[in-house]
């Protein structure tokens, strides 16, 4: 039971980690991270840079999403705006990498910007099917304009740090982990601030919240901003790390996926992302695992692709059906019950 | 100028609006208030339980095409039982997102049985080239522009005349009150589902007929999708307007953009119309209560 | 009461992941001595049909150079992975399967993924790589050192095409129509100044978005430019036959024709009668071929006695490339990297495939430019040769 929290600082009672049992979990985290890469082998370094990526893209979308409550189908379209910025600039400029990522996301963000512009007419569902609409805008754009090399999409030398190429999952893992654990630190800490509770309320009630005097056009827009810039990061991130930008690579799908991590993860819920993120990408690689153990031999190979897809689906329905804030609520049920213990309630 | 084409073009234009308004029919969100974005897919499943009925089990084509119909309104009525009842009462964004869910399991499922190979339907629409003046129609677009203006005047007409059309309008703008009528509102649900489903089916058998049937036939829904939002969600004349008015869209920009514009022109209008009127051009504006 | 302090960290989080992380991450026991043929393999998704193909031809040449006795004693084992036609399924596959093996050969699925892993092909230097795209752009030895198609490349195919209708007709007019992807882009810019320097008019180029249902509006654009012959490129069946069948009933005069990934017997076969007269270029026999002086096709035919498409053949001739390369290197000594191989590769010359394709064979650059154009007979439900054997210079 968790005893013993008691503050005396306002700056104490606010902080993100205020217990010594998270400050030691929390430490053995970052140990892990940091010595992971020693001991995985190459397969299992390429998961968790994927995983790093859609944790960092999914944290954005929860910002749009779960805690303002505008739901996004436009996710893919951003990061591929942060993945093609990054590509031309890394192609023409050969600027580094840092001012590579952050450029990706800003022009990821001015996009954000443009398609909330609609946000304070359209709602709900007809923003989201705007959101598509901005996806199916971008994809033509990148296949269309010869800058961005047309269908064939642009080849990305590998990122320069300190003058060594991130050419293996090894070495690029440095650049990504360190990135998204910032980013997710951020959004943690966005939403201690005054600008994360208006966002929280307009998801709530956004009539109520105008008339508390948050200025809904000028949040909305932030929070497509915000959301589209991580997307944006992560996008640049992607580029880097499969070094080819075609405008193939973020499909619609790609914004279902995320929308669907952040579903099962948990909406409106930092940790929701990460969970989301995580159990998204590797739910294939498990279904990979279990085909093989069965004794089915080679047709089975034709079989995981279809049930994945159906796998998926189920994933959707199954968690909003029974489990509608997700992951999180489950993590956080056997959490309480420790918590509690002996206790019930 | 060249008047014959644009008359050609035109035309294709209007027949493939058609079954968008076909497709389109409102019945889903008249009633129960759910936007299905999955109904890509169950046009999908629709012609692929025809493919089996009458390629596989070599049944005519006239009772394959009932099958097919009755197929996928069972179909309607097991997924409106399962997944949006439970889901009465919840955000729409929720049971927006258990569509999304619906479509990956139909097209994964439609890949475990049929496999994503594509295939083509058994012929049974008259080949004949049709001419309209000089103006050339494909014989198949014809035909399933035809089919698609019968089946929507019929649904107007159930819609304002019959009972159960009552009823369902009735659902639609307060549910509260329907129950209170003493309007069995689940059966309801259920019936929209179903006839949904119906629909689909013939929908999905003319666009099988026409284009040869896919696991990605899906991507279908989203044009229909644009022009339900177009058009105004709970409105079927909205659909048909919309319908035609997007088919010719996308056959202008077609033919004189090229194939890569068609989609962006779709989009765009999209954008166009919800920024001048959010609720599509013959939607009921919803109005917000604190 | 006690004060118990269980876990309200990650441990949940860690111990199941390292749990999966045991049991998966431990590499497979394998002999040093076998060589390993990895694939990106289609087998699900929209490439499927070709994707099942590909994958009983490398199976079935791994088995019979195999029950030989391997190659200089050594086994080859195939490895496959599914991708279901996606580039990142392929790039995890690739990175799954040469993590857990000691991979010489690659079998890749498609263009975009054969671009993505190019750049690390060159890093590790020792896997030489074929696949199932002939893009033209792959056919540079300078930018794709590691990688071979196998067959011509797409404007090759065309080139082929081409040649053929100007003999046939001078001046003819030709139009295009190709697929918005990758695939289907890749030949036409390169293919319209072909059509230009062999005196045809190009009459019109109408590309078709992906997964389009209803093409009246491009069929209406055909009419209009009424050309003497059609070449399709980038589809595997639909729209094409939708296209020629309101274009025969329209009274079009135009004649049809495809290339490499239109011309399996069993799709063409599925336009009915309007498939009579559809041409195309291929560059391998088809399964049904009783030509005299191919030993290899009687013998697919008693592995297999049903229909096996051109997807086979071309996994066929990709394990049979890829052995005669890995005893080439082998025999001189060699070690097997992308290099040597390459390099042994390149001195395949005249090169007899067992009557896979009809000529020996010789590869120049990255590609085999050899085809044939065959023609669809419907009474014969067969695809028959209308050309002899083409080797491009």
């Amino acid at each position: 039971m968790r005893i013993a929290t008691a503050k005396q600082t306002y700056l104490a009672d606010e902080a993100l980690f205020d217990t010594r049992t998270q400050h030691v979990w929390l430490a053995l985290l970052a140990a892990s991270l940091v010595l992971f890469p020693f001991f995985a082998n190459a397969y299992w370094l390429y998961l968790a840079c994927l995983v790093a990526i859609n944790i960092a893209s999914a944290t954005g979308l929860n910002i749009l999403t779960g805690y303002t409550g505008l739901v996004s189908l436009g996710q893919a379209a951003f990061m591929g705006l942060g993945a093609y910025t990054v590509a031309v600039m890394e192609l023409h400029l050969g600027t580094p990498v840092l001012l590579n990522l952050l450029a990706g996301g800003i022009v990821a963000m001015l996009g954000g910007l443009l398609v909330g512009i609609p946000s304070l007419r359209v709602k709900g569902l007809y923003l989201a099917i705007s959101t598509i609409a901005a996806s199916f805008i971008a994809h033509f754009i990148f296949a269309n304009w010869q800058f961005t090399g047309g269908t064939s999409g642009l080849q990305v030398p590998p990122a320069r740090v300190l003058g060594m190429d991130l050419d293996t999952s090894f070495k690029i893992y440095w650049l990504i982990v360190p990135v998204t654990v910032l980013m997710v630190l951020g959004a943690a800490n966005l939403f201690r601030t005054r600008i994360g509770r208006a966002f929280i309320a307009i998801r709530d009630r956004d009539i109520s919240a105008e008339v508390l005097g948050i200025r809904l056009l000028r949040y909305k827009l932030l929070s497509f901003g915000l959301s589209s810039f991580y997307a944006g990061v992560a996008g640049g991130l992607w580029a880097y790390f499969f070094r080819v930008v075609t405008p193939e690579s973020f499909p619609l799908i790609m914004s279902i996926f995320f929308l669907a991590a952040i579903i099962v993860g948990g909406m409106g819920s930092i940790l929701g992302s990460i969970l989301g993120a995580i159990f998204m990408t590797m739910v294939p690689e498990f279904l990979k695992l279990v085909v093989g153990w069965l004794p089915v031999g080679g047709d089975a190979l034709r079989l995981i692709s279809p049930v994945r897809t159906i796998v998926f689906g189920l994933l959707i329905v199954g968690f909003l059906i029974f489990e509608p804030h997700g992951l999180a609520e489950i993590w956080r049920r056997v959490r309480r019950f420790f918590h509690l213990w002996p206790f019930r309630t | 100028m060249d008047w014959l084409f644009l008359l050609e073009v035109s035309l294709a234009g209007l027949g493939s609006g058609g079954l968008y308004a076909l497709a389109a029919l409102v019945i889903v969100y008249k009633a129960t208030r759910v936007v299905n974005i999955a109904i890509g897919e169950f046009l999908m499943l629709g012609a692929y339980v025809f493919y089996a009925f009458a390629t596989g089990m070599a049944w005519p084509i006239w009772l394959a095409i009932v099958g097919a119909v009755v197929v996928s309104g069972a179909l309607g009525a097991v997924v409106e039982r399962l997944t949006i009842r439970p889901m009465l009462g919840e955000s729409p964004i929720s049971v927006f997102m258990i569509t999304v869910g619906l479509a990956s399991i139909l097209v994964g499922a439609v890949e475990l049985i049929w496999t994503a190979d594509q295939r083509r339907l058994p012929e049974f629409m008259p080949r004949a080239p049709v001419m309209v003046g000089e103006a050339f129609v494909a014989p198949k677009v014809f035909y399933g522009f035809w089919v698609a203006v019968v089946l929507a005047l019929l649904v107007l007409v159930v819609f304002r005349y019959w009972r159960g059309g009552v009823a369902l309008r009735a659902t639609a703008s307060d549910q509260g009150a329907a129950y209170a009528m003493g309007i069995n509102v689940p059966r309801v649900f259920s019936l929209a589902w179903v006839t949904a489903g119906a629909i689909a089916a013939v929908s999905g058998v003319i666009v099988g007929a026409i284009g040869g049937i896919s696991s990605s036939m899906g991507v279908f829904g989203l044009s229909v999708l644009v022009v339900v939002i177009v058009g105004g969600l709970d409105s079927v004349a909205g659909a048909l307007v919309g319908g035609i008015f997007i088919g010719l869209l996308e056959a202008w920009a077609g033919a004189y953009l090229g194939g890569e514009y068609k989609l962006l022109a779709t989009f765009v209008v999209l954008v166009v119309v919800l920024m001048a009127r959010p609720y599509g051009l013959f939607g009921t504006r919803e109005i917000e209560r604190l | 009461m006690k004060r118990i302090r269980i876990g309200s960290g990650l441990s949940r989080l860690l111990a199941p992941l390292g749990l999966a992380a045991a049991l998966a991450a431990a590499p497979a026991a394998q002999a040093a001595e076998d060589l390993v043929l990895g694939g990106s393999i289609p087998l699900s998704g929209v490439f499927a049909f070709a994707g099942q193909g590909i994958h009983a031809g490398i199976t079935d040449y791994v088995k019979i150079i195999n029950d030989q006795g391997g190659i200089k004693g050594r086994k080859l084992r195939y490895v496959p992975e599914d991708t279901a036609y996606k580039v990142d399924a392929s790039v995890a596959a690739f990175k799954k399967i040469t993590s857990q093996n000691k991979v010489n050969f690659y079998y890749g699925d498609s263009t975009g993924f054969s671009k993505t892993i190019n750049a690390e092909l060159n890093r590790t230097g020792d896997i030489l790589m074929t696949g199932a795209s002939f893009a033209t752009e792959l056919n540079d030895p300078a930018k794709y050192p590691a990688q071979f198609m196998l067959g011509p490349d797409y404007t090759e195919m065309f080139g082929i095409l081409l040649r053929y209708i100007a003999k046939e007709q001078p001046g003819a007019k030709v139009a295009f129509v190709y697929s918005d992807t990758e695939f289907g882009r890749d030949p036409i810019a390169s293919s319209r100044a072909v059509a230009e320097k062999l005196g045809l008019k190009v009459a019109t180029e109408i590309m078709t978005p992906p997964g389009s249902v209803d093409v009246s509006t491009e069929v209406i654009k055909l009419r209009r430019a009424d050309p003497d012959f059609t070449i399709f490129h980038g589809y595997v069946l639909a729209p094409i036959p939708e296209f020629v069948g309101q274009g025969k009933r329209m009274g079009l005069k135009t004649r049809y024709m495809g290339t490499f990934w239109t011309m399996d017997n069993s799709t063409v076969m599925q336009m009915g009668e309007d498939a009579e007269g559809f041409m195309g270029v291929m560059p391998y026999r088809y399964y049904y071929d009783q030509a005299a002086d191919a030993p290899m096709l009687k013998k697919i035919r008693e592995m297999r006695p049903q229909y096996q498409s051109t997807g086979y053949m071309q996994g066929f001739l990709a394990a049979m490339l890829f052995s005669e390369v890995a005893k080439r290197t082998l025999d001189a000594g060699k070690d097997l990297t992308a290099a040597n191989m390459k390099a042994a590769l390149d001195g395949i010359k005249d090169f007899d495939t067992g009557g896979l394709i009809g000529v020996p064979i010789t590869i120049k650059g990255n590609s085999i430019p050899v085809g044939r154009i065959y023609r669809a007979d419907v009474k014969q439900k067969q695809m028959v040769p209308a050309s002899d054997w083409i080797v491009l210079k």
